[in-house]
């Protein structure tokens, strides 16, 4: 057999190759060239060796099969990287290299195993879609050039102890997705780190880290996720709730931010046993208006509840306004039962329960806001009671 | 007589002014009822196709009120309107209820317009009226004589289609011993079964995927029959017939063509884009024409079989809604995005700025 597996991969040692099916089970080591796709069939296994090169021209490598490859750099020119078509766990790549694609690894549908991968350069380091399962663990996503890791199409892979870091747009971007868990993940130095967005979007993401990004997490377009034990610390913004967006926040330590918390355009989260600590502004309320809400926020998304033309710059989701409307519309945000800190709390006990805290700015600060000539009441925030105790420990 | 002629002027404007209010907003509107009772939080889907040729997503989806109302804002145009529910009952079974308007198609001028209140029908479990449990047919898939597990079996009842695209029913998937059982009610069908090696339901078939029609379409199934097909062999998609095919396809050169340069709001050639000639001028459903995706430079051919108006766009990917880090765009040379064309013409569009959807 091993006889056999060295012819060949002797047959594929460096050569520029031509397009290639690989229709039987298949071992390649050394250095890989090819300047054509190549397709594994279904039903057969390519083993790539440890310490292999594998590089690609104007091609991609598709597996309709099983694809193991453990310590293998994959790269090219203008490649499109590597497309996994239903693989099941019997597919697994672990400490790869992969970088320079359009697509790092697109995973359509199936359940392979990723762990210990590097993803860089590439446009997108990694895209999951397809009701797609399986693992990906402890990968790293650095510097792709739009998002780190995506995740679409109703797929559920756990996304676990990763790290993303310098990623242009987006370090992970969850669209009509609920990963199994999002859990242990770190997001550094992204443009944003984490993007729950569109209505359908519900994960939880709990016990994460968010350090220094422009936005660490953002929620937009009425996506409902729980946000759980996260620590969001050093970025210019920690969470940013964002149109229609009416996500759960609790036991998430929310530190050292320029804006702890930003909430915008008709959102209404449940904000409920954070830690607010440091934070330059906690909580900030910007074009948040009930008003505005109940009188224009459903003429305002009409357009996006029709299914109307690509080209009309609409994407299409059977929801229904009726499915984003808001629930509650009092005028304020609630906020209660959060921990301010050591300086907030003591303010809070200075001014009392119907003082206007310096680190929340609402509608006590800022009466209304001008919209299409006409002025509304910014909301205010609710943040009595408040809690004396920290619901978080501090962390290194 | 300058103030005379100031107050017709002013008059003249009011009455042009008033006629350009969009206070008269078009569309559809109605009622969906389920045994006689309204309907709620059930889809309304409409589309600009006939049931035989809905192979596009729906034109808009709408969902009913508390009463089963819906109303949907239109522009003036023919439509086709589909209620659908999928809800559990009481024993935990989910059924699908659904019905198309039996006044299709309605024509949607000024206002909105009436659509006869009608009721929604219960799908057997393949979105066929229910079914006799004891009729219908049975088999197992296989592929160089080995069963074939979680392949896809779809029905049809029409061929006009080619047996491509959305089946009429829901497609039934195979057991692990490639086995199919499907109730039906007496009939005549004709089946097709595919494997695509991602998994998928739908799509475009590629190389590696199986597929067959069987060959002894169409079946005539007689009312408390369980006609037995026996095996219902699959052969892979041929990789050079595939490359073949495509070229063949859409893409096919003519000696009517239309290019020009796809690049971004910064002016860098977009690579991977698509460029699409729809006659409709909503630019919905299946375009006419598609060129081949953009290179580096940006630079695409469109080829077009006759002249005419065209409405050309250009996306990164074809078929279904945006979706996040897609590029989009479309030819604004006119506001509609329109061309005309005349017959063996090659016409430079100059370039078309797409942006990234997100």
């Amino acid at each position: 057999m091993r006889l056999f597996l060295c012819i060949i991969l002797a047959m594929f040692w460096s050569i520029p190759a031509a397009a290639l099916v690989v229709d039987k089970d298949t071992l390649w080591t050394g250095e890989q060239s090819f300047s054509e796709d190549v397709r594994v069939l279904p039903g057969v296994t390519l083993t790539i060796a440890p310490g292999s090169v594998v590089r690609f021209t104007d091609a991609r490598l598709e597996i309709a099969g099983q694809l193991v490859a453990n310590n293998v750099e994959f790269s090219g020119e203008n490649w499109d990287g590597l497309i996994l078509k239903g693989s099941d766990a019997a597919t697994q790549l672990s400490d790869c290299i992969i970088k320079g694609a359009a697509t790092g690894i697109l995973v359509q549908g199936g359940a392979p195993i990723l762990e210990r991968l590097t993803l860089s350069g590439n446009k997108v380091g990694i895209a999951l879609r397809g009701k797609a399962a399986g693992r990906v663990a402890n990968c790293r996503f650095i510097a792709n050039r739009k998002v780190g890791l995506f995740l679409k199409d109703d797929s559920t892979t756990a996304v676990v102890d990763c790290y993303f870091a310098e990623n242009s747009r987006y370090g992970a971007y969850l669209y009509h997705a609920r990963p199994q868990a999002f859990q242990g993940n770190t997001f550094v130095n992204n443009a944003t780190g984490l993007m729950i967005a569109y209505h359908g979007t519900d994960p939880e993401v709990n016990d994460n880290r968010f350090e220094k990004n422009d936005i660490a997490i953002q929620v937009d377009r009425a996506a409902r996720p729980v946000l759980r034990n996260n620590l969001l610390r050093d970025n210019q913004t920690g969470f940013h709730i964002y149109r229609r967006s009416d996500p759960l926040l609790t036991g998430n330590r929310i530190e050292g931010n320029v804006v702890g918390l930003l909430v915008a355009y008709s959102s209404y989260p449940e904000i409920e046993g954070n830690d607010f600590v440091a934070n330059q502004t906690a909580l900030k309320l910007e074009f948040q208006s009930s008003a505005w809400e109940a009188l224009r926020g459903a003429a305002a998304r009409a357009g996006e509840t029709s299914s109307r033309s690509a080209f009309g710059g609409q994407g299409k989701r059977s929801v229904s306004e009726d499915d984003r409307r808001a629930r509650r519309l009092d005028g304020t945000v609630n906020a209660k039962g959060n921990w301010w800190g050591d300086v907030g709390t003591a303010e809070l006990v200075n001014i009392g329960t119907a003082g206007n805290p310096s680190f929340i700015h609402d509608g006590r600060d800022q009466a209304t806001f001008v919209d299409a000539g006409e002025d509304f009441p910014l909301d205010k925030v609710v943040h009595v009671p408040w809690s004396d105790v920290p619901f978080t420990e501090s962390k290194p | 007589m300058k103030s005379t002629l100031t107050k017709y002027i002013i008059l003249i404007l009011t009455i042009v002014l008033s006629a350009c209010t969009p206070d008269s907003e078009s569309g559809l509107s109605g009622q969906l009822l389920f045994q006689d009772q309204p309907l709620a939080a059930a889809q309304v889907e409409i589309y600009l196709k006939a049931d035989k040729d809905r192979s596009v997503q729906p034109f808009v989806v709408a969902t009913t009120d508390a009463e089963g109302r819906y109303n949907i804002s239109l522009p003036e145009g023919l439509y086709f309107v589909i209620g659908k529910k999928r809800e559990s009952t009481n024993d935990n079974r989910t059924r699908m209820l659904m019905a198309e308007s039996p006044a299709n198609p309605h024509q949607v001028a000024e206002g909105m317009t009436q659509v006869a209140t009608f009721n929604l029908r219960e799908m057997g479990r393949e979105g066929l009226p229910m079914a006799d449990a004891s009729t219908g047919v049975s088999g197992q898939i296989t592929h160089k004589g080995e069963p074939v597990a979680r392949a896809f079996v779809y029905i049809y009842t029409e061929t006009e289609t080619g047996l491509i695209g959305p089946s009429y029913g829901e497609a039934v998937q195979t057991d692990q011993d490639g086995r199919f059982t499907i109730n039906l009610p007496a009939g005549q069908y004709s089946l097709v079964a595919r494997k695509r090696a991602d998994g998928g339901r739908s799509g475009v078939l590629s190389p590696g995927d199986l597929n067959a029609q069987y060959p002894a379409n169409p079946v005539e199934v007689r009312s408390g029959e369980r006609l037995h097909l026996g095996d219902f062999h699959l052969t892979g998609v041929d990789a050079e017939v595939y490359a073949r095919r495509q070229a063949e396809g859409v893409f096919t050169k003519t000696d009517t063509m239309l290019h020009g340069q796809v690049i971004d709001a910064d002016g860098q050639p977009v690579s991977k884009v698509y460029v699409f000639a729809y006659l409709d001028s909503r630019m919905v459903g299946k375009p006419v024409y598609m060129s081949v995706p953009t290179a580096a430079d940006g630079e695409f051919e469109l080829y077009l079989s006759s002249g005419g108006t065209y409405y050309v766009g250009a996306r990164s990917a074809f078929g279904g809604p945006l979706e996040p880090g897609e590029w989009v765009g479309t030819f604004d040379a006119q506001p509609d995005h329109s061309i005309t064309v005349v017959r063996g013409a090659k016409d430079d569009l100059g370039q078309i700025t797409v942006r990234e959807f997100w």
